[in-house]
């Protein structure tokens, strides 16, 4: 899985090109938490070249989302497609998160 | 991935196994076949020999039954000869005759004429009705008195009496080539012994042969037939189970992804079903992951009081700060602000993780109760990280108690509205600018018009002429923000209309030509013969393109050149805008797409731009389906290149 990364203002926006599932969710949440870290909280994911995502991929944003939400912070993600939002929906995880139509909108929701 | 696991085989790996298992089966199958087909020939040839073996066997029988009739009654007939000679000779014929020599053997008719006649009939008959190839009586001094074949005999009555005088072969049938010989004794009291020889073929009718093996070979080819049948639909169940097979030894190896186990659905209902008892399973695992998640968040709020959750549950960072500088209480947000395990923070002195100066100073004033108000300090941080540099406002106020004083300092980073901030004050003061260069000249040019215009009409013309072309100017620039306020509103809109690219490139050519001309640049349009007509929004598809011309001729130093290259290829169409400028800095380069974003450039700052240009384009273009994209070297020039579909509806 490849992981591009782009700041735009003062938020990074990281979007991982690729299916979310098994060994490349491990490699995006330990990027994730990174950010998070280095970013203080100030990054958005951007879904739009994910195809699927599976339990291990749900997981992973599970688990950054529980991080961030240590320090009241929200996973900002966007452009999710239908496949992935679906799956968000029937988990009940997608109230976890924030989503966001496309990434300029995700960056603007920092303001 | 995955690479903390090695001997996990990859998905990758996996997913080519699920492909090879298919064809596996698939062979097998077809050995399988080929195993079946060659079992039913061998067991035919086998039936065919045992049968022939059968008959054989039962022939000879047959012509050995026959021998033991034929010479009984060859025997019985032979005595009847010599009785009948004899009784002859005891009573002479009737017709006296002079040569009575009892063996005269021309004498017609011959004494037991009528008996071996009557011997070589039955020989005859007997060898024509059961197809012998030799059926003869020979004497035991080699006189043939009997054959089925009558050039055979040599004798034409019976010898008064002879003798051996070669061996009777009493050897068992014996089948050799295809037919089998025989001989049985006949005994004549008085006069010798006979043989009855017989040789018959042993080898069935060759039409019989022929007919046996025709009826094999037409059941081998109808089985063969139903075999490539039945195996023709039985493939795709066969692949379907074979695909299964490696799914199942896959999750035996620990795979899990459901994007691995499904197998494709072209293989029937076998691999429908696999696939849905798969994402049941996934679906089980997701309800899991869910049904953890919500333990998880909830059982943050059980543990601890409800105040306590709502501050890690603020996105603000909270400190509590007591009369000793220790950290008295921090939320989740604080911790991370200070980049510090919460744990650590409580129970810390507040200077160990809180190293700027004024807002150490500011906390121990208000903590100490010696200032009463309310501090703000924007402190800049810097950082190797990248997205890690920003802004971070602490507030530090008072906490007022009976026997204590507190401070409180609120952690915010406000580092996106600090950036929002300085573009909106850049663009302000760029759009400011924009907008009077044009009104400065329309207000001198109306002055000179109203001044001299009523004299000298040429100054009159040429003053209107510069009022329109800046009036222009304005209306692109109040319309291009306005498109942009419209994007961002999320009601900007296209109204998709047929486009002929020719009138577009002729505009183009028109608006900008003059301006290149005072330039001293040379403005060239490189198009195709023939131009398509397109689908889309006509004005801000003339908007997108006005901005890369624009731009490319406001970014070209005197005596550059300006190239639109126009090359379609069926499915696309590509404008290339190619300027020899001053270029683009590699660091700028993913930027200038930004709203209000212009490069760092010196030269950049000098020339006047609203920095929403380029955004504008790639917006409008991307509603349409295309993208725009640029190559750049700094010094050298730049080349924007606009893709537009041709064929796609205009989204």
């Amino acid at each position: 899985m490849k992981i591009h990364e782009q700041i735009q203002g003062a938020v990074t926006v990281l979007r991982p090109e690729g299916p979310l599932v098994e060994g490349d969710a491990a490699l995006l949440k330990q990027r994730l938490m990174q950010s998070h870290s280095a970013s203080l909280g100030r990054f958005v994911v951007d879904m739009s070249a994910i195809p699927y995502v599976d339990s291990k991929g749900l997981e992973a944003l599970v688990e950054v989302t529980e991080e961030m939400g240590r320090s009241g912070q929200v996973l900002r993600m966007c452009g999710a497609n239908k496949t992935v939002r679906e799956v968000l929906e029937l988990t009940d995880l997608a109230s976890h998160f924030d989503h966001f139509e496309d990434a300029n909108t995700a960056v603007r929701s920092f303001l | 991935m995955g690479t903390d696991q090695p001997p996990q085989p990859t998905p990758r790996r996996r997913s080519r196994l699920l492909v090879h298992g298919e064809s596996v089966i698939a062979s097998v199958g077809i050995a399988l076949a080929a195993i079946l087909l060659s079992v039913m020939a061998a067991l035919a040839w086998w039936t065919m020999r045992s049968e022939r073996q059968t008959l054989e066997q039962a022939r000879i029988d047959q012509v050995q039954a026959v021998g033991h009739l034929l010479s009984q009654s060859a025997e019985a007939m032979l005595r009847n000869v010599g009785a009948v000679e004899k009784a002859e000779a005891e009573s002479p014929p009737a017709t006296p005759s002079n040569n009575t020599t009892p063996n005269a053997e021309q004498a017609p008719p011959a004494p037991g004429a009528a008996e071996l006649s009557a011997i070589r009939r039955l020989v005859a008959d007997a060898g024509e009705k059961y197809d012998l190839t030799q059926c003869r009586i020979v004497l035991s001094d080699g006189t043939v008195i009997a054959s089925a074949d009558p050039t055979q005999i040599t004798a034409a009555a019976l010898p008064d009496s002879w003798t051996r005088s070669r061996p009777f072969d009493d050897a068992l049938p014996e089948a050799s080539d295809g037919s089998c010989s025989m001989s049985f004794e006949i005994k004549v009291p008085g006069r010798g012994d006979a043989d009855l020889e017989i040789t018959a073929p042993t080898r069935p009718g060759r039409v019989r042969g022929w007919e046996a093996q025709a009826g094999v070979g037409a059941i081998g080819a109808v089985a063969m037939v139903c075999l490539l049948f039945v195996y023709r639909h039985m493939r795709h169940r066969v692949r379907a189970l074979g695909a299964i097979r490696e799914a199942l030894l896959a999750i035996e190896g620990g795979e899990t992804a459901a994007s691995i186990l499904q197998v494709s659905t072209d293989l029937g209902i076998e691999a429908k079903a696999w696939n849905e008892v798969i994402a049941a399973r996934e679906k089980l695992r997701r309800q899991d992951v869910a049904e953890r998640a919500r333990e998880a968040m909830g059982q943050r709020g059980e543990v601890r009081g409800d105040l306590a959750a709502a501050c890690d549950a603020m996105s603000q960072g909270l400190l509590l700060v007591d009369e000793k500088n220790v950290v008295s209480y921090a939320n989740g947000a604080a911790a991370v602000f200070l980049r510090a395990r919460k744990e650590d923070v409580v129970g810390a002195p507040v200077d160990r993780f809180l190293q700027v100066d004024n807002v150490l100073r500011a906390v121990k004033d208000v903590a100490a109760g010696s200032v009463r108000r309310r501090t703000v300090v924007d402190v800049e941080r810097k950082d190797d990280v990248p997205g890690g540099a920003g802004v971070l406002r602490f507030s530090v106020r008072p906490v007022r108690r009976d026997d204590s004083a507190s401070a409180m300092v609120t952690i915010e980073d406000i580092t996106q509205q600090k950036v929002a901030e300085e573009a909106r004050h850049a663009f302000v003061a760029h759009t400011t600018h924009e907008l009077r260069t044009p009104l400065t000249n329309i207000r001198l040019y109306v002055e000179t018009a109203i001044d001299e215009g009523e004299q000298n009409p040429a100054t009159r013309a040429k003053c209107l002429n510069v009022i329109n072309g800046e009036t222009r100017r304005l209306e692109r620039i109040v319309g291009e923000m306005l498109s942009m306020a419209e994007i961002e509103a999320g009601s900007f809109k296209i109204k998709p209309d047929d486009v002929r690219l020719e009138t577009v490139f002729d505009e183009i050519k028109a608006d900008y030509q003059q301006l290149a001309t005072e330039k001293k640049l040379s403005l060239d349009l490189k198009l195709p013969p023939k131009l398509p007509v397109i689908r889309g929004d006509r004005d801000k598809i003339m908007l997108a393109l006005h901005n890369l011309v624009g731009n490319a001729l406001k970014y070209t130093p005197e005596g550059g050149r300006v190239t639109i290259a126009v090359e379609t290829d069926g499915r696309q169409l590509y404008v290339n805008v190619t300027d020899t400028g001053i270029g683009i800095g590699s660091e700028d380069m993913e930027r200038i797409f930004e709203r209000f974003y212009r490069a760092k450039d010196p030269r950049v700052a000098k020339i006047t731009g609203s920095g929403l240009g380029l955004t504008l384009a790639r917006e409008v273009i991307r509603m349409h389906g295309g993208d725009v994209t640029v190559e750049s070297q700094l010094n050298q020039g730049s080349t924007f290149t606009m893709t537009l579909p041709l064929k796609a509806e205009a989204a």
